[in-house]
């Protein structure tokens, strides 16, 4: 059911609104059970269904109409049974909009020892009572068809991309291809559920190849790049990225996961993809960090004790607007300095801080593809975030030459 | 018999007294307070307790949006500490500047919403008592880098800098829980008397502050010549402007003996521990409470749920006949509200119980995430809000119909808050010290040794 720039499936319509004339850059509108998204997109993640601190009223008011939430976290507490009988976690939280979930398959691995992964699923030991439990795609899409995320994730074999051992590498791949499988068949509501297939492969790049066109085969209704930022080279990364989205088709939503740095969102949307989640944003902001434009400022230096000036300069969010604004709160440096690490106000300031600068970057990027005028963002965004072309990351050059832009280029 | 209509009119400051009952001036009254540039507001009411300068777990948009409080009372403890590498720093709050609607630095620095009035003290309430104590010419405080001397005259001139709407002259307080021998409070009442003397020689006249003085929490008889002296001395230079009473069972004497300072507004900082000691302060006569209990309810997972009028009593019975009586609170984290879809408390129209309901505070409380005690602060404020809204609106009925429905509430609710069974969020240093040792731990600790690795896997660190 596709037209040249919309494409439609039961619970999700994509469509392509704008194309940056010189890189992959693309501009779209995704249209989902619970409203209307515009992408590219940055989803804030709420683990346990709750944005650290923010109540649903607030996340909305930064503009956020798709966050996460963590299938492992909320399996765990407050637990399959209670999501059935309150009705899925849009009701649990009070989130009128999109939710996407994980699979539960990443936190098995990142956090617990003795997790074990065989065909039929991961195996690990319960953090309740350390008694053997194991995690299946068909337990995983029950506990997502639970939670009735609009978008909902595929259990996938993950490994450190940095993983030396090639044929391990292979068998994850081959595995998450047949998990998918199982996951297709186990969801029980695709009328209103997505369910994205995850692109594994490492960084070998000839396999993840291999993997796009197998998960293509499946045909879901988005596609996600998993794998990565587990550590490996940020170059490794962009070629990953650059080699998968080249084979996508044009009509369906590109999510990198776990990625969130400012510089490699504007990056990886110059690559052609669409969406993007990180905890980075919350998490450093409950350490005391703001994010601006101009970089990543640790509100707990004694520098900031007597500054007066909002967060950020010219920023539009709630907290840095001046009182005499409509909405407009009038908080000052010194204020969030006296109160990072001391009282929770602090971190919930800088958390809708952060997130609101994470969605306006996407926002501002968004506008820019629209009007053709993307490269002209990047030159920019770089210029602004770093004191000089020397300190540009080579990572992030080589990557933006390889689609056509030059950030050392006058 | 009710007179009407008692004003009290300041450039900063007005209080009109509505209604009182003529008999013997210690009863309730309904009142009207409002500083220059706020909102006035309705008494008898209340005002939030902040912790450096933030109302607990609510940021300022949260406060102007979802709450009805009309005013903060703020510590300057709280934002005077000395940072060992910076021990010789001016506290930064003393630098801020003002914007056309933050108007004082005090509203300004802790941005607080415009309309709202601020009351500036020396200590937090309830202050952690001093192993120092006070002297002549200074007291004890705790900052967060540990206790501090602060001068009257420094704390003196911090109040002239940071402008709050209401500030409370140093008082020889010594915050302990046992009553100070008879030698001890002749000389609170000593000292307190010269410093709010020296206060008001030293206050800048033009200033907008209006001046709310101290009453001890000692008996009248050994307080008698400093509250004589604010009667007959300070009242008439129109330079005290109302009363901060830390114990309000003296107010029968202070009406006895000194009729003058009847037609000023009263600040309790009592710390009533329930809704039935309010009734009965609000009965004496206060006007203005600071209710520390409605953060630390908050902390312990409990939505307050009382109300006044008091509903009838749920078995139709009228006696007081115990077995049946209503708990003042929900304590969240117990298992039964785990999928319940209701409200916090039932007819509560706060942001809480309109968008959320019970099994996802419960849910935030299990997991320990932190907007469990913004959403529990939002309702806790609310169910204040409306408990004083109503006892304004049987008040305006009269004293008799306050009196009844005040006996009436005792009859139906429970004398005493439940415990709380939820973990409570992290505490810091400024809140509390431990006196003497073995008090416990309040939370179990989030690190431990790698080796004893906890099964109990679901501590801080475990998120993606």
């Amino acid at each position: 059911m596709a037209s040249n720039r919309t494409f439609t499936s039961p619970a999700l319509t994509f469509e392509l609104v704008a194309r940056c004339s010189k890189t992959r850059a693309r501009a779209s509108i995704l249209t989902l059970p619970h409203g209307t998204v515009n992408l590219p997109i940055f989803m804030p993640v709420a683990t346990q269904a709750s944005l650290k601190g923010l109540t649903p009223e607030q996340l909305e008011s930064t503009g956020c109409r798709l966050c996460l939430n963590n299938t492992y976290h909320l399996g765990l507490k407050p637990g399959q049974e209670v999501l059935d009988a309150v009705g899925g976690a849009h009701k649990l939280q009070g989130w009128k909009h999109n939710i996407l979930t994980d699979s539960g398959g990443f936190q098995m691995v990142s956090l617990l020892e003795l997790a074990n992964i065989t065909e039929e699923g991961v195996r690990f030991l319960s953090p309740h009572d350390g008694s053997p439990m194991l995690l299946t795609p068909e337990h995983s899409m029950s506990l997502q068809n639970s939670i009735g995320s609009d978008i909902m994730m595929q259990l996938d074999d993950v490994l450190v991309t940095t993983s030396p051992d090639k044929a391990r590498m292979r068998e994850a791949m081959e595995r998450s291809v047949r998990w998918l499988d199982r996951c297709i068949a186990a969801h029980k509501h695709p009328d209103r559920q997505n369910l994205f297939c995850i692109i594994q492969g490492g960084l070998d790049l000839d396999m993840r190849r291999e993997c796009c066109r197998e998960m293509l085969a499946r045909d879901t209704p988005g596609i996600a790049i998993g794998g990565l930022s587990g550590g490996e080279a940020k170059d490794d990364f962009c070629k990953v990225v650059a080699a998968c989205t080249e084979l996508l088709p044009d009509l369906k939503p590109r999510y990198v996961m776990g990625i969130g740095y400012p510089e490699d969102l504007v990056v990886s949307v110059a690559l052609g993809a669409d969406m993007f989640d990180c905890v980075w944003p919350t998490r450093t902001a409950r350490f005391g960090n703001a994010i601006t434009k101009h970089g990543m400022l640790n509100m707990k230096r004694e520098m900031y004790a007597t500054d007066f000036g909002p967060i950020e300069e010219g920023c539009g969010c709630p907290c840095c607007r001046p009182i005499e604004e409509e909405g407009g709160m009038g908080i000052t440096r010194a204020f969030v300095h006296h109160n990072a690490a001391k009282e929770t106000v602090a971190a919930h300031l800088l958390t809708l801080h952060n997130v609101w600068y994470q969605l306006n970057l996407m926002r501002q990027a968004r506008e820019a593809i629209i009007e053709d005028r993307f490269p002209a963002f990047v030159h920019e965004f770089f210029r602004t975030l770093y004191p000089d072309r020397d300190s540009y990351p080579s990572w992030a050059v080589t990557a933006l030459r390889d689609v056509g832009i030059d950030l050392l280029d006058t | 018999m009710t007179v009407d209509d008692q004003i009290l009119e300041s450039a900063a400051m007005r209080f009109e007294i509505l209604k009182t009952a003529l008999k013997d001036g210690a009863t309730a009254r309904l009142g009207r307070l409002g500083f220059a540039g706020r909102l006035p507001f309705d008494t008898p009411n209340f005002i939030g307790v902040t912790s450096r300068g933030a109302l607990p777990h609510l940021t300022p948009d949260n406060v102007s949006k979802h709450l009805q409080v009309s005013g903060a009372y703020m510590a300057l403890e709280d934002f005077i500490e000395r940072p060992q590498a910076y021990s010789k720093r001016t506290p930064p709050i003393f630098e801020t500047p003002m914007t056309a609607k933050h108007d004082t630095p005090l509203h300004r620095f802790t941005a607080m919403p415009p309309s709202g009035t601020t009351v500036l003290s020396a200590r937090r309430l309830p202050a952690v008592q001093s192993p120092m104590g006070n002297t002549n010419a200074s007291i004890s405080v705790f900052t967060s880098t540990g206790f501090q001397v602060l001068t009257t005259n420094e704390y003196l001139s911090a109040v002239q800098t940071l402008r709050p709407d209401i500030a409370i002259p140093p008082a020889d307080l010594t915050h302990s829980p046992i009553t100070p021998n008879s030698k001890r409070a002749l000389r609170m009442a000593e000292r307190t008397d010269e410093w709010v003397v020296e206060w008001f020689s030293k206050l800048s006249a033009d200033s907008r502050i209006s001046t709310f003085a101290p009453v001890l929490p000692i008996a009248y008889s050994i307080q008698w010549e400093y509250i004589s002296r604010l009667a007959e001395d300070c009242l008439p230079t129109s330079q005290l402007s109302g009363l901060a009473i830390y114990d309000p069972d003296l107010l029968p004497d202070l009406a006895e003996h000194c009729a003058a300072l009847l037609p000023l507004p009263r600040l309790a900082l009592s710390n009533p521990p329930t809704p039935h000691h309010i009734l009965r302060h609000i009965a004496l006569g206060i006007d203005v409470f600071t209710l520390p209990f409605i953060n630390t309810m908050s902390d312990a997972g409990l939505a307050l749920d009382f109300t006044f009028p008091p509903p009838p009593r749920p078995d139709g019975s009228s006696s007081s006949s115990s077995g049946s009586l209503l708990p003042l609170a929900t304590d969240l984290s117990l298992p039964h509200s785990a999928t319940s879809l209701t409200p916090l408390s039932l007819n509560c129209r706060c942001y809480a119980c309109t968008s959320h309901h019970r099994a996802y505070i419960h849910h935030l409380l299990s997991a320990r995430e932190m907007l469990g005690w913004t959403l529990l602060q939002i309702h806790n404020h609310a169910v204040v809000s409306a408990f004083f809204a109503g006892v304004r609106e049987t008040l305006a009925r009269g004293q008799e119909a306050f009196e009844v429905a005040a006996e009436q509430f005792t009859q139906i609710y429970e004398p005493e808050f439940p415990e709380g069974a939820a973990q409570r969020p992290r505490a810091r240093g400024y809140q509390y010290k431990s006196v003497g040792g073995g008090e416990g731990k309040r939370n179990k600790p989030a690190w431990g040794k790698l080796e004893a690795k906890e099964k109990d896997g679901d501590s801080e660190g475990v998120k993606r």
